[in-house]
């Protein structure tokens, strides 16, 4: 079966900083796959690469088969993607921003309407209705960006952070959703730094470290008989392993 | 003070980081142009006072307005950054001044401000003496009337009528200083009006040569106006609203590039910085051509439209560069077509205005119709269509909206950067009329037709280019404002501006800055004066030349004008040489 997203080689280098070297990664149909990593591991860069809003120096991303870079249209239809602290058509209320996108990708009006007030409804952002984006609150943000991500109905969700700043209940709808689309079929890539809700929500998990993978597959293999968190700091902390104490603080 | 000095640190250091690569090479180039203004301000010192204190007028202008128009001034330190700590207002306030007179352009000012002595040295040695703490005096009211109109035009950016009324101010104070030898001559000046001693520029001046009332006062003006900028302060810290809370109108739109215009349009009426920038172009327009009617000659009222039109493209040039990253969204959803949407949408903001204030003009002038209808046409199509090729091709990166800081007029930290764009823009939108103006002077009746012909030429042609540009370049651009550098391997004119080493720059810098003087009033009108035979005009040099002189001095005007545009051009060209590097 072809994979959901196939990640080969992506290559990025900023100046003299080799954000992500030669990552290689597969996201099985049907499969939620955690991206865990610390600040700067490079996640958000690979996961920009993955779904073409960043040119990769070399490599390939794959999304069921059609490639990002060189058959984008096919591609694009098929993710759903919600980028960490992009900004939005800011002057326009939720709703607005829903309509207008599913315009843009070309959904009929009556579909458009009706997916906006099950989302907005869904996600709670129907008690704001003549509020801008740009006055939205950061969960607000993330839960609005998770709309537009799910408006067309993509085959494969790409999240970065999506659960930052989002309030515990809102959290509790948002993972309802996100198995729910797993359930009916979907795939999805998350990033985070949470590693209780990565091991609560994914089957499988890849740890980045320095722009490369540490460990990755299905998630039992990765841990092993650990946690998450206890093999994440076995793969990633510090050579000397201590943690250090703030000297004016702890007595 | 221990604040203040923390303060003053902080900036030092700031700018220490800042001053790096592109951002030092800018810097240079304003060292250089701000160290021949001061030299020129001294070189006053040794003359006719007068002149000094009409010079010290225009520092205090160019303090008061350069930052309004220039992206909200200098930002390194904002006041939010010390929200937490609880200092008092006037603290605080006292601590950004000290931290405010760190920097170029309070440097360049001071060595301006150093004629204060060399007059007071010529005058006396009481006079000397007083100058020490007049300069310094006078240093610290620059400084802070431009903080104090900032932060004003900030308030005054919160609410539309608000933004309307400062861009109704601000365009009609920029036409006036365009057009200040129309002032000059109504008021029958023919030197230097008095009131430019009486100015708060002025007092420095006033103290040196002696008025006893000129110091208190200019002690009691810096402790008033450090007053009202810790007053604002406090205000200012806290969200700022910059957009407008009216209706909400359902998108009706059913179509792709309905939505776009849908999308465009409510971001035109509820940005106030877009409301602020449209009402801008409109007054200084009307202002600019209307203000020779003070002359009683009504020859450049019919031009109202046009001028804004161009004024009003220059202003918008950097449309994606506002949005920030917004553009993800487009390059996740091929097929769009957000410029010609993004046209459009500029189209129905900006023609009615346009071809009101251009008919209604006209009628009132009686005509020449057959000019003012092919430049219609003509700009409309040039300005829709290069708009959005300005802003792919010379993209400045801007700060994304939710994430600016509390001052709405900075949508960009690259001021430098955003104010070539808009010279650009000018001179670029304002070609596109030429073949049209010159169909319109020779044939009449034929000038609009070709109008209309560049004009969809131009909304098709570049709105196509700029299309492709996003497709093919969209990922970089989005890469350039996620994260405000340009990304490698791209070059624009902007990049080989920045890469010219710091002496062409400068000559650059001069070339684009000062080509419109020969150019314009030197060249073109000074022509058209001298054919009315109105002589002996105000500044106007050909005027005043004898008759087999007067139109080839006007000549030699504009050929130097254009002869420093092109050089200008010439240095920024791009090279391919270069770029296969």
């Amino acid at each position: 079966m072809t994979a959901a997203l196939e990640i080969d080689g992506l290559t990025k280098r900023f100046g003299d900083t080799l954000a992500v070297d030669a990552i290689d990664l597969v996201v099985p149909q049907g499969s939620f796959y955690g991206l865990v990593g610390q600040n700067g591991a490079g996640k958000t860069t690979t996961l920009s690469m993955a779904v073409g809003l960043l040119r990769p120096d070399d490599g390939h991303a794959r999304i069921f088969g059609a490639d990002v870079w060189s058959a984008p249209d096919d591609a694009k239809a098929l993710v759903g993607v919600l980028p960490d602290g992009l900004a939005m058509p800011e002057r326009l209320t939720g709703r607005e921003v829903l309509t207008y996108l599913g315009l843009l990708r070309g959904l009929p009006r009556d579909v458009v309407t009706a997916r906006a007030d099950e989302l907005l409804a869904v996600l709670e952002l129907d008690s704001a209705p003549r509020t801008l984006v740009i006055e939205y609150s950061t969960g607000m943000r993330k839960k609005i960006g998770l709309a537009t991500a799910l408006l067309h109905a993509p085959r494969l969700l790409v999240l970065d952070e999506p659960f930052e700043a989002v309030d515990p209940v809102s959290a509790a709808t948002i993972k309802t959703i996100l198995r729910g689309f797993v359930v009916g079929g979907g795939s999805i890539v998350l990033s985070s730094h949470v590693m209780a809700l990565v091991e609560q929500l994914c089957d499988h998990v890849a740890v980045i470290d320095g722009g490369r993978v540490a460990a990755a597959g299905p998630l039992d293999e990765v841990r092993g008989g650990r946690s998450l968190e206890d093999t994440f700091v076995a793969l990633v902390g510090d050579e000397d392993g201590g943690v250090k104490e703030l000297s004016w603080l702890s007595r | 003070m221990a604040v203040a000095l923390t303060m003053a640190a902080m900036k030092v250091a700031a700018l220490r980081h800042a001053l790096r690569g592109q951002r030092a090479q800018t810097a240079v180039t304003g060292a250089v142009l701000g160290a021949v203004l001061a030299g020129g301000t001294l070189y006053l010192a040794f003359g006719d006072l007068d002149l000094l204190a009409a010079a010290y007028a225009v520092w205090l202008l160019g303090w008061l307005l350069g930052p309004v128009f220039m992206g909200g001034g200098d930002e390194t330190l904002r006041p939010e950054y010390f929200a937490l700590l609880g200092l008092p207002a006037r603290t605080m306030a006292f601590g950004l001044l000290v931290a405010a007179f760190v920097g170029l352009a309070p440097l360049i000012s001071l060595v301006a401000l150093v004629g204060l002595v060399i007059a007071g040295v010529r005058l006396g040695v009481g006079n000397a003496l007083v100058a020490v703490p007049a300069l310094v005096l006078q240093l610290a009211v620059f400084v802070l009337l431009s903080k104090v109109g900032v932060a004003l035009v900030g308030l005054a950016l919160r609410s539309r009528l608000g933004a309307i009324a400062t861009g109704v101010v601000n365009g009609a104070i920029l036409a006036g200083l365009g057009q200040i030898w129309v002032v000059f001559w109504a008021l029958g000046q023919t030197g230097i009006p008095s009131v430019v001693w009486y100015l708060p520029s002025g007092w420095g001046l006033l103290a040196v040569r002696g008025t006893w009332w000129a110091l208190p006062a200019l002690a009691g003006l810096v402790l008033v106006l450090l007053a009202a900028w810790a007053g604002l302060l406090s205000w200012r810290v806290g969200a700022t609203r910059v957009s407008f809370a009216g209706r909400r109108r359902p998108i009706t739109a059913a179509s792709s590039s309905g939505a776009v215009v849908a999308k465009e349009l409510r971001a035109w009426s509820r940005d106030l910085v877009r409301n602020y920038q449209v009402t801008f172009a409109l007054a200084y327009g009307v202002c600019f051509a209307a203000s020779p009617l003070l002359l009683s000659w009504d020859g450049m009222l019919p031009y109202a439209g046009p001028i804004f039109l161009v004024m009003a493209a220059a202003m918008s040039a950097n449309v994606y560069g506002t949005d920030g990253t917004a553009l993800w969204l487009n390059l996740l959803t091929p097929g769009g077509s957000d410029v010609r949407g993004r046209q459009w949408a500029w189209l129905v903001v900006h023609a009615p205005p346009a071809v009101v204030v251009t008919l209604v003009c006209t009628a009132v002038a009686g005509g020449p119709w057959p000019m003012v209808l092919s430049l219609l046409p003509a700009l409309l199509g040039g300005a829709v269509g290069l708009v959005p090729l300005i802003s792919v091709y010379g993209l400045v990166p801007g700060t994304d909206p939710h994430r600016r800081a509390n001052n709405p007029l900075r949508t960009s930290e690259d001021d430098g950067g955003l104010t070539g764009q808009a010279y650009a823009a000018l001179a670029l939108v304002a070609a596109t009329a030429v073949p049209a103006a010159l169909a319109a002077h020779w044939f009449g009746w034929a000038g609009p037709v070709i109008g209309v012909l560049t004009g969809l030429s131009c909304y098709r042609g570049f709105g196509a280019l700029a299309a492709r540009r996003l497709r093919t370049h969209g990922v970089e651009l989005l890469q350039e404002m996620r994260t405000g550098r340009r990304a490698a391997g791209s070059r624009s004119v902007r990049t080989r501006f920045a890469a010219l080493p710091a002496g062409r720059q400068a000559v650059a810098w001069v070339c684009f800055g000062l080509g419109a003087i020969p150019l314009i009033p030197q060249g073109v009108l000074a022509a058209v004066f001298v054919s009315r035979n109105m002589l002996r005009h105000s500044w106007f040099v050909a005027t005043y030349m004898s008759p087999g002189l007067r139109y080839p001095v006007a000549i030699a005007f504009m050929v130097l004008g254009a002869t420093m545009y092109a050089v200008g051009t010439w240095l920024v060209r791009p090279t391919s040489a270069k770029v296969a590097g």
